[in-house]
């Protein structure tokens, strides 16, 4: 519950490119094959450790669907990291990515750290788009980039925890103004019970001993 | 109505209250009345109860406070009793309610009270909904930041406990004015719970003469420790201070030794709290209750954005006529059924689950019901609410028959006094399961406005209008509140019936967590559907004229920079 730092993320992409499932894999550690469609936005939230720090990630799964494109993108704002995910058995989920990526760039702060992702790396033989293009895709667009699989679980814990540490180290370099909640950065409680008084704070380290 | 909620806010001590400034202003005689308002409440929500031990306790305390000495003799056994046990509680127990603080602050407000109480319908609903309108209405728009609110109320109400700090009482107690009123004093003590001490030394500090203002701290001690003795000889309950004074010689040394209490237990309570989770922020959060709240508030303000930008480009005629549609909408969204919902209460148990799916169907927000609704029977996020109000129904239900069943067989245990055996479910479970299920279905009830939100905005064509929306998203609201209402009423009982043996001082403050939090959720939930407004409004326009959507887009970018 004791968080040095809270990031939010969104998570973008065509439908059934495997969004919520990379969440439900993360914050969940399972894979559901038949998933309800994503009505606007759904939610997840998992703790993290970088550099011996507790991270909560909040993470904003959205409706991939075209029809809820316009609602999606009120929810772009104040998001600290994203995870652009495309199919890699399916050629058009990639095409579309200079679309999402726009879409995000436009409608998020300048400083949101993006991580490409192709999903499905476990569907190797009906494989569509090859590494070696979403690696150039993100060279081009100054993004990281892994391939992942939700139902293997493979890379999945590296997607989120990689453009948090990405997110940690912009902290660090004093990039993100971590006091304008814009960003998508909270501090947490830890930090902020510094100046509290002596039984706060001696109850709220003891309860983050508790947790997590 | 906000009168009652404030009055609510310090029965449960959230708002520490200054205390130099109640010095300066109380008289006694609020003092006394002051002790009648736990009760009271209590009387207010449970009247359903004939049998409530906390009832009997608190109206006895009320006459032990009117009463000349003589004749309270058993109010004063009563809280001897209180007072002899109260310190073992102290530490098991997990909200940071302190009863003579908390009196001390109520009486500050009585004289509101007073005129609300007989405004208040004694029926459930109109009791709940007429303050939670009252909320509405004061309530900003930073929903957001609705956590943060939480935890700072709960941090606040940790740290002060309404607690005068010793050093603030010292200075006090040196110029402190008035004549020593010891049978004013007699009766000011009825209730001595963990707080016994400072309530009692503080009034006695109060009480020391006005004639002392040269004497200095010896002479003030001296008097004070008289004082005290004349008090405590009508006032059995005072006998702790009593024995304290003994101990420690000074006035200022006992102060300060009680401080020191003050703050461990403070930071004890602080440690249990959290880790038992009946923090309702908390809880609320983990039930993504913060997020819906949050991306609705999102919607809400891109709606209200559009919406305007929309009135500004219209003019004349058409601006009027819309500007008097959006009016009836408003209308919708008022709330008005809050009170002639009476006989909304009196509806089964079974039949919340078929009215919720019942409104939310009338919405007809889901064009594409197959695709959205591929679970069996209903909507996809109707289920959670459902579920967790089932839940803590039947949770409820097991919880009252279990130690029912019990007593009966085992009567004459019962008497032998072992209520840790027959009831399973202690107060603290109890109290614990009730915050946990009013933060879930508050939680599961604004994801469900959120979905709306976005399904409206989602939905192309409409089979409803905005107005029928916004009516039936009303009755909704007002279903949802019903709920929590009930359900708050009903956990209650729970506490009442399984802590028949509790003392006052336990399981008072239990109760008022239990209505606090829900005063809170019907809060958040009628904030979540203010929100709805700007959406319904959008969906208005757009509804009129379908090439608007177009324009709009282009016209105002969702993003603001």
């Amino acid at each position: 519950m004791a968080y040095a730092y809270l990031f939010k993320y969104i998570i973008i992409g065509d439908t059934g490119v495997g969004k919520s499932c990379l969440l439900l894999q993360f914050t969940d550690k399972r894979f559901q094959p038949v998933h309800d469609l994503t009505i606007g936005v759904e939610f997840g939230a998992r703790m993290i450790t970088i550099d011996g720090k507790q991270i909560k990630l909040q993470i904003w799964d959205t409706a991939g669907q075209e029809s809820f494109r316009s609602i999606t993108r009120s929810y772009y704002r104040g998001a600290a990291g994203a995870l652009l995910v495309y199919d890699i058995t399916r050629r058009d989920t990639f095409n579309h990515l200079t679309t999402w990526l726009e879409d995000a760039r436009q409608h998020s702060n300048s400083n949101m750290v993006i991580m490409l992702i192709g999903n499905k790396s476990d569907l190797e033989s009906r494989r569509e788009v090859k590494k070696e293009e979403g690696e150039a895709f993100a060279r081009e667009h100054g993004l990281i980039f892994m391939e992942t699989s939700a139902k293997t679980a493979s890379n999945v814990e590296e997607a989120f925890i990689n453009t948090a540490k990405e997110i940690y180290e912009k902290i660090q370099e004093g990039v993100f103004d971590i006091n304008n909640e814009a960003n998508g950065i909270k501090i947490g409680p830890q930090h902020g019970a510094t100046n509290a008084t002596h039984a706060g704070n001696q109850g709220g380290q003891q309860a983050g001993g508790g947790c997590c | 109505m906000e009168s009652l909620y404030y009055f609510f806010c310090l029965y449960a001590n959230l708002k520490p209250q200054s205390l130099n400034n109640f010095y300066q202003k109380s008289l006694y005689k609020e003092f006394s009345f002051a002790f009648i308002l736990p009760g009271d409440v209590l009387i207010m929500s449970d009247k359903d109860d004939s049998e409530i031990p906390v009832i009997t306790e608190a109206t006895s305390v009320l006459e032990g406070a009117n009463c000349e000495p003589p004749e309270n003799s058993e109010s004063v056994d009563q809280s001897t009793e209180t007072e002899n046990k109260s310190e073992p509680i102290v530490s098991t127990r997990k909200r940071p309610e302190s009863k003579p603080a908390s009196d001390i602050e109520t009486a500050e407000v009585f004289p509101v009270q007073e005129s609300e109480s007989k405004d208040v319908p004694q029926t459930g609903w109109g009791y709940w909904g007429s303050w939670g309108k009252s909320l509405l209405s004061s309530a900003s728009a930073t929903v957001a930041t609705v956590g943060q609110g939480i935890s700072n109320v709960i941090e606040k109400a940790e740290t002060s406990l309404g607690i005068p700090s010793p050093s603030e009482m010292s200075p006090e107690a040196k110029y402190a004015a008035g004549e020593t009123n010891a049978k004013d004093n007699e009766n000011s003590f009825p209730m001595a719970g963990p707080f016994g001490v400072f309530s009692t030394i503080s009034t006695a500090v109060q009480s020391t003469g006005k004639t002392v203002i040269t004497g200095g701290l010896d002479a003030l001690e001296f008097i004070g420790k008289k004082t005290m003795d004349v008090i405590a000889e009508g006032d059995p309950g005072f006998k702790r201070t009593k024995r304290l004074m003994n101990r420690n010689s000074t006035l200022s040394q006992v102060l300060r030794e009680a401080k020191e209490k003050e703050e461990l237990w403070t930071y004890n309570e602080v440690t249990m709290e959290t880790d038992k989770k009946t923090h309702y922020g908390l809880l609320f959060d983990e039930f993504q209750g913060l997020s819906h709240l949050e991306a609705l508030e999102m919607l809400s303000r891109e709606s209200e954005i559009k919406v305007k930008s929309i009135l500004s480009s219209l003019s004349g005629e058409e601006l009027q006529t819309l500007k008097l549609e959006l009016e009836q909408l408003k209308e919708a969204f008022s709330l008005a059924e809050f009170c002639d919902e009476e006989e909304e209460e009196k509806k089964g148990d079974e039949d919340f689950t078929k009215e919720i799916t019942e409104l939310f169907s009338q919405l007809h927000v889901s064009s594409k019901p197959e695709k959205l609704t591929r679970r069996a029977g209903g909507c996809c996020f109707l289920s959670p609410l459902v579920q967790a109000r089932n839940t803590a129904h039947e949770w409820i239900i097991t919880s009252l028959t279990k130690p029912l069943a019990e007593e009966e067989e085992g009567g004459k245990q019962l008497e032998a006094g072992t209520p840790e055996q027959l009831n399973k479910n202690s107060v603290e479970d109890i109290h614990a399961f009730a915050i946990r299920s009013l933060a879930e279905l508050t939680a599961c009830s604004i994801e469900l406005f959120h979905k709306t939100a976005a399904l409206v905005l989602h939905s192309q064509k409409q089979e409803v209008t905005a107005i029928e929306r916004s009516r039936t998203l009303s009755q909704m609201t007002v279903a949802l509140c019903n709920e929590l209402s009930s359900l708050s009423k009903e956990f209650t009982t729970c506490l009442t019936t399984a802590g028949v043996k509790e003392k006052a001082d336990v399981l008072n403050p239990l109760i008022t967590a239990v209505f606090l939090e829900a005063s809170n959720s019907a809060s958040y939930i009628q904030d979540a559907f203010q929100l709805l407004l700007p959406v319904l409004e959008i969906s208005l326009i757009e509804n009129k004229t379908g090439s608007l959507r177009q324009e709009l887009q282009v016209q105002t970018p969702l993003s603001e920079h």
